[in-house]
């Protein structure tokens, strides 16, 4: 046999080189474009957004570095930068630990474990919106449920403004987040769980390994990169809160619960009707955003890759 | 003996003081959902006099319905998550696959690209989009504010598929063009039927998103007639803001829709929205 009489001749191979451009491009032109005009294009437009001054009227200017330079002299960007890292360093430590507690305990052969994973759960499939506006009700100082329920204990004086008193209403919009995200965090955590060997926990016992131990030294180590997901997520959430705080409290009173999502939408589309709005410098504060989740992205994949391997 | 008796009442106490926790915090978990559904069911005057309603009173959704126009509004979020899904289980399905059976030059940095696209945060194109859609005549339109969910959606939406086809086996394909299949075959034939599991996952996921979504639905619509359900209630919290029985009423219905699929598909619900979770 010889060789020439196997080689496809050259058109053929040009021919197949084609299709290998060809068809993938095909699959992927879709895809590809709606990303292009929809993430891309406004991607672009931000960041040249952010170098400019305009009120969405009149034609902008460009203003160099003064919107960044602005907003480091900006008292309520560096009050809502304070916000966030509180409500940030607060979700993410207690959204990892309670629900990591409790997919434990469901985890240990518990009879009724799935009607109570589906109480959990219930919140997670509600709108942030609907709950948001469903805990202003709870939270209402006269008329609200939650003061009520002291009241009627006579414990009148432990009635609180809550999301109108400065110093609580974060406390309390956390307290929401915890409610609401338990469930979702929960079952990342309980579905890990699921895949550790059971034979780690049996030889464990075998050698006198109690509860805790077992936890400590099996299953905390054997869920390490689940814990970084979600540590990650939780942060990724702080950064880019919006909705729920947006509907419960507008980032009152007074700044107070004051976000840097809820800043950049004040000053983009305003308390409406107010002054011009500012839209290069809302955008600056877009990009800040940005810059701060993509860091944690960049730490979630790079985790993602490392469960990929050990799969 | 003692000791296995001993051993046995602390397994006993310690099992009754785990569920007496789990009681617990399901009464916690619970009460808001509870307390809105009581409410919804009371007179405007029993509100804040009991816990329990005398007697169930629907008339509150029968007054909410049309008060705050909710079948509208309902309509509006389907019609707009029906559009934003549709084209997003469309491209992201033919990419993912791309991305997990072609070989091509190139592909593993246009993965990257989608990929980046995914960590971009809604703030920060939400004012480009804002002056983008209106540059389009989109602005304050139902496709518009479908068209402005699908680029970072498209992009996990991909990321999912691609990583569910490369869990078929390669030797399908093989053996589809073996059979005669052309490339385009071999993906309808015998791959697409099988991404049926990742598929629902992908649809769930979305269609929550989008249900769910509250920023660029509220920006992006203006007048109140367009407005989809989540931004729909934010907007009559002021004319209710002390009718606690028509507020819980309507935020019930808006929550049904969703509570159905979740008890119907209860399974791949979950696997959907823990998907992010875990990449690959």
């Amino acid at each position: 046999m010889t060789v020439s009489s196997v080689r496809p001749k050259s058109e053929d191979l040009w021919m197949t080189q084609l299709k290998k451009f060809l068809l993938p491009a095909a699959f992927l032109f879709p895809a590809g474009f709606f990303l292009a005009a929809f993430i891309a294009v406004p991607m672009i437009q931000a960041i040249l957004l952010g170098f400019q001054r305009w009120n969405g009227i009149e034609p902008a200017t460009w203003v160099g570095l003064r919107n960044y330079e602005n907003l480091l002299q900006d008292k309520v960007f560096w009050q809502s930068m304070g916000n966030v890292v509180y409500y940030t360093v607060a979700t993410t430590v207690f959204q990892t630990t309670i629900p990591l507690l409790i997919a434990n305990i469901l985890n240990s052969g518990l009879r009724g474990s799935t009607a109570f994973r589906f109480l959990y759960f219930l919140p997670v499939i509600i709108s942030l919106t609907i709950t948001g506006l469903l805990w202003r009700m709870i939270y209402e100082p006269n008329f609200g449920v939650l003061n009520e329920i002291l009241r009627s204990l006579g414990l009148r004086d432990w009635t609180q403004l809550w999301l109108a008193d400065r110093n609580l209403v974060i406390p309390c919009i956390i307290a929401v987040s915890i409610w609401q995200s338990l469930g979702f965090f929960m079952m990342i955590f309980f579905a890990a769980m699921q895949g550790i060997p059971q034979d780690l926990y049996e030889s464990a016992s075998i050698d006198g390994a109690n509860v805790w131990h077992r936890f400590r030294f099996i299953t905390i180590p054997m869920l390490r990169s689940t814990m970084t997901v979600v540590i990650v997520l939780n942060t990724i959430g702080g950064i880019r809160a919006f909705d729920q705080i947006w509907v419960m409290t507008t980032g009152g009173p007074n700044h107070a619960s004051e976000t840097l999502g809820t800043y950049l939408y004040r000053t983009a589309f305003g308390a409406l009707g107010s002054s011009n709005p500012h839209l290069g410098y809302a955008t600056a504060i877009a990009i800040v955003i940005l810059v701060f989740s993509l860091i944690f992205s960049i730490i979630q994949i790079r985790v993602g890759q490392v469960n990929e391997v050990e799969l | 003996m003692i000791a296995t008796d001993q051993y046995r009442v602390i397994q006993r106490i310690r099992e009754l003081v785990t569920y007496a926790f789990l009681i617990l915090l399901s009464i916690v978990m619970a009460f808001p959902l509870l307390w809105m559904v009581m409410t919804s069911v009371k007179e405007q005057r029993e509100v804040f006099t009991s816990f329990l309603p005398r007697q169930l009173d629907f008339s509150n959704y029968e007054r909410v319905w049309h008060a705050m126009d909710l079948p509208n509004h309902l309509g509006n979020s389907l019609y707009v998550a029906g559009i934003n899904v549709a084209i997003v289980l469309v491209t992201a399905t033919l990419a993912g696959y791309a991305f997990a059976r072609f070989e091509f030059p190139g592909r593993d940095w246009i993965f990257y690209v989608f990929l980046a696209a995914m960590m971009i945060p809604g703030q920060a194109i939400l004012i480009p989009m804002f002056q983008y859609l209106k540059s389009l005549d989109l602005l304050n339109t139902h496709v518009g504010l479908a068209l402005s969910m699908t680029g970072g959606a498209i992009s996990f939406a991909t990321f999912l598929m691609r990583a569910f086809f490369r869990t078929l086996p390669f030797e399908l394909g093989d053996a589809g063009k073996i059979d005669g299949c052309s490339e385009w075959g071999v993906f309808w034939y015998v791959y697409l039927p099988l991404a049926r599991p990742g598929i629902a996952t992908v649809l769930i996921f979305q269609f929550m998103g989008v249900w769910n979504e509250f920023m660029f639905s509220t920006t992006f619509l203006i007048s109140p007639k367009l407005k989809t359900i989540q931004p729909a209630l934010y907007q009559v919290i002021g004319r209710y803001s002390v009718d606690y029985t028509a507020l819980s009423a309507g935020l019930l219905l808006a929550i049904l829709p969703i509570l159905v699929v979740f008890l119907l598909l209860q399974k791949q619900f979950i696997k959907g929205l823990t998907a992010g979770a875990f990449k690959g």
